[in-house]
């Protein structure tokens, strides 16, 4: 079964927290931010279709320490996951990108 | 291109928008990034009153706490944050050097790391740490 374009994005924003240096997937305390993908779920990426057949993206990440300037690195995420969605032919679908830092991770501080 | 978008996480935080989007970073971030960057300053030895970090190192123990926040309190505007600190600092050391500098590390690595403009980060020095002051581990009863 093919997947939809909600969760051909939500793999393309995890592949873009994955390749961004500073920080991690945060699935929250309850587990409740990650995106079901048939037999797994995509941590750290809530996907939302939108009317007129567009998907909202939030990203919720841990920063790694020492991390980078925030907002900087939130740029770099929605950079990269607007650069994939057109690539993937799914740019006319990606609606807002937010961008959430919840928690630091220390060295030696697992997720 | 993507635009702007809200995301509700139930928890404190304050809103940077640029021309490419809403960022979110929590309280929660701020607080530890400002214990995590006293830590970084030589003759600083822990932060937290001493039932902070009795407590602290219980929940730690327990898998709850984390006592790299503790110690730590913010107030978080939207441009602004002011930062409280209580440290127990290394015997010997000058207390006003060291708390000067746990302020300059404090302000540097919240506004290049959050982007927020320090007002005030106000230290209380709330013991001085004598080496072997540490309670000795309880020996196991099994090897």
């Amino acid at each position: 079964m093919p997947a939809t374009e909600r969760v051909r994005l939500a793999r393309l924003a995890e592949e873009a927290v994955a390749a961004t240096k500073g920080v991690a997937a945060s699935v929250g305390r309850t587990g409740v931010w990650a995106t079901p993908d048939g037999g797994r779920t995509i941590p750290g990426v809530v996907a939302i279709a939108l009317p007129q057949g567009r998907v909202e993206i939030a990203l919720h990440v841990d920063a790694i320490w020492p991390p980078p300037p925030l907002t900087r690195v939130a740029d770099t995420l929605r950079d990269r996951l607007v650069r994939s969605a057109q690539a993937a032919g799914l740019g006319d679908r990606l609606g807002p990108v937010a961008v959430s830092f919840h928690d630091v991770r220390a060295p030696g501080e697992g997720a | 291109m993507a635009d702007a978008g809200t995301t509700s996480t139930g928890e404190q935080s304050h809103e940077l928008s640029t021309q490419k989007g809403q960022t979110s970073i929590a309280d929660a971030v701020v607080t530890k990034v400002a214990g995590l960057a006293a830590r970084e300053v030589p003759g600083v030895h822990d932060l937290g009153g001493g039932a902070a970090r009795a407590v602290g190192s219980v929940s730690q123990r327990v898998g709850l706490g984390d006592q790299r926040s503790q110690g730590v309190s913010v107030e978080v505007g939207q441009r602004e944050a002011a930062v409280d600190l209580t440290l127990v600092i290394d015997y010997g050391e000058s207390i006003p050097q060291v708390a000067e500098a746990v302020r300059e590390q404090v302000i540097k690595r919240v506004e290049g790391i959050t982007g927020l403009s320090v007002t005030e980060v106000n230290i209380g020095v709330n013991d001085l740490y004598f080496p072997g002051e540490e309670q000795p581990e309880e020996e196991t009863r099994v090897s």
